[in-house]
């Protein structure tokens, strides 16, 4: 495995609920799709093991998602890390690395059309030092708080590449 | 019929997009736009309350409560939507 390669690939069945202030999960002509809500900022957890086949050029983020509704205005994304390791994390408490977001993406034209949102972690501490082999928590939000585009963001895939 | 507080518009609002979503209603509008037209036909329905009084003939306008006379507005508008 090289730069480019796809690591991992995550789906709405994969989400972990937040405590408070998570997407839904739900059906979209069948699809399993995750909600983020238009009106306030949400999110979901995705837990997984880094293959061993990453080499540590960084990781891309890939959210793929669809407008339940709107057809018009912009959508911001935001992805953040969490490693577990080997007694690296207590796990009765959270220990996340600082947020990246990418903003103001320009939503389909058709709601139903799915677009790619990449967001990109240098490797070390953007990903919290998580290394190949380690286990992690990723929480992937929608800040629907400065957005403009209305309605549902559905999730339908994340896929997480070596950059 | 007190005209709507700021949370009240809020909360219709994200009900508005929720209930499109549900849909998958297109909305060709961005969030500030359907906001503000929730604003503007509530300010509407303020500004009109008393013409639509007015316009409700003067025995039912005596008998009927106000909360009769929205309701009576919101059966017609209602059956409007579906005949047409």
């Amino acid at each position: 495995m090289a730069s480019g390669d796809t690591l991992l690939i995550l789906t709405p069945l994969n989400g972990e609920p937040l405590p408070t202030a998570f997407a839904t999960l739900d059906l979209r002509n069948q699809h399993p799709v995750l909600d983020f809500d238009a009106s306030a900022n949400e999110g979901i957890n995705f837990s997984a093991v880094l293959p061993r086949t990453y080499t540590g050029n960084g990781l891309e983020v890939n959210i793929h998602y669809a407008m339940s509704s709107a057809t018009t205005g912009d959508i911001d994304w935001g992805a953040v890390f969490e490693r577990i390791g080997e007694g690296q994390q207590d796990i009765d408490i959270n220990g996340w690395a600082s947020i990246k977001r990418v903003n103001d993406t320009p939503v389909p034209a058709t709601c139903g059309h799915v677009d790619i949102v990449t967001i990109s972690f240098d490797d070390g501490a953007e990903i919290d030092n998580l290394a190949a082999g380690e286990g992690f928590r990723m929480q992937v939000y929608r800040h629907a708080g400065d957005d403009t585009a209305a309605g549902d963001a559905e999730l339908l895939f994340v896929e997480i590449k070596e950059s | 019929m007190a005209q709507l507080s700021e949370n009240e518009r809020k909360d219709l609002w994200a009900a508005l997009m929720a209930q499109a979503s549900s849909r998958c209603e297109e909305l060709g509008l961005t969030k500030q736009d359907l906001r503000d037209a929730v604003d503007a036909v509530d300010d509407w329905i303020e500004d009109n309350m008393a013409s639509f009084n007015s316009a409700i003939p003067q025995t039912a306008r005596t008998a009927l409560t106000a909360q009769q006379k929205v309701q009576l507005l919101l059966c017609v508008i209602k059956k409007r939507w579906e005949v047409s």
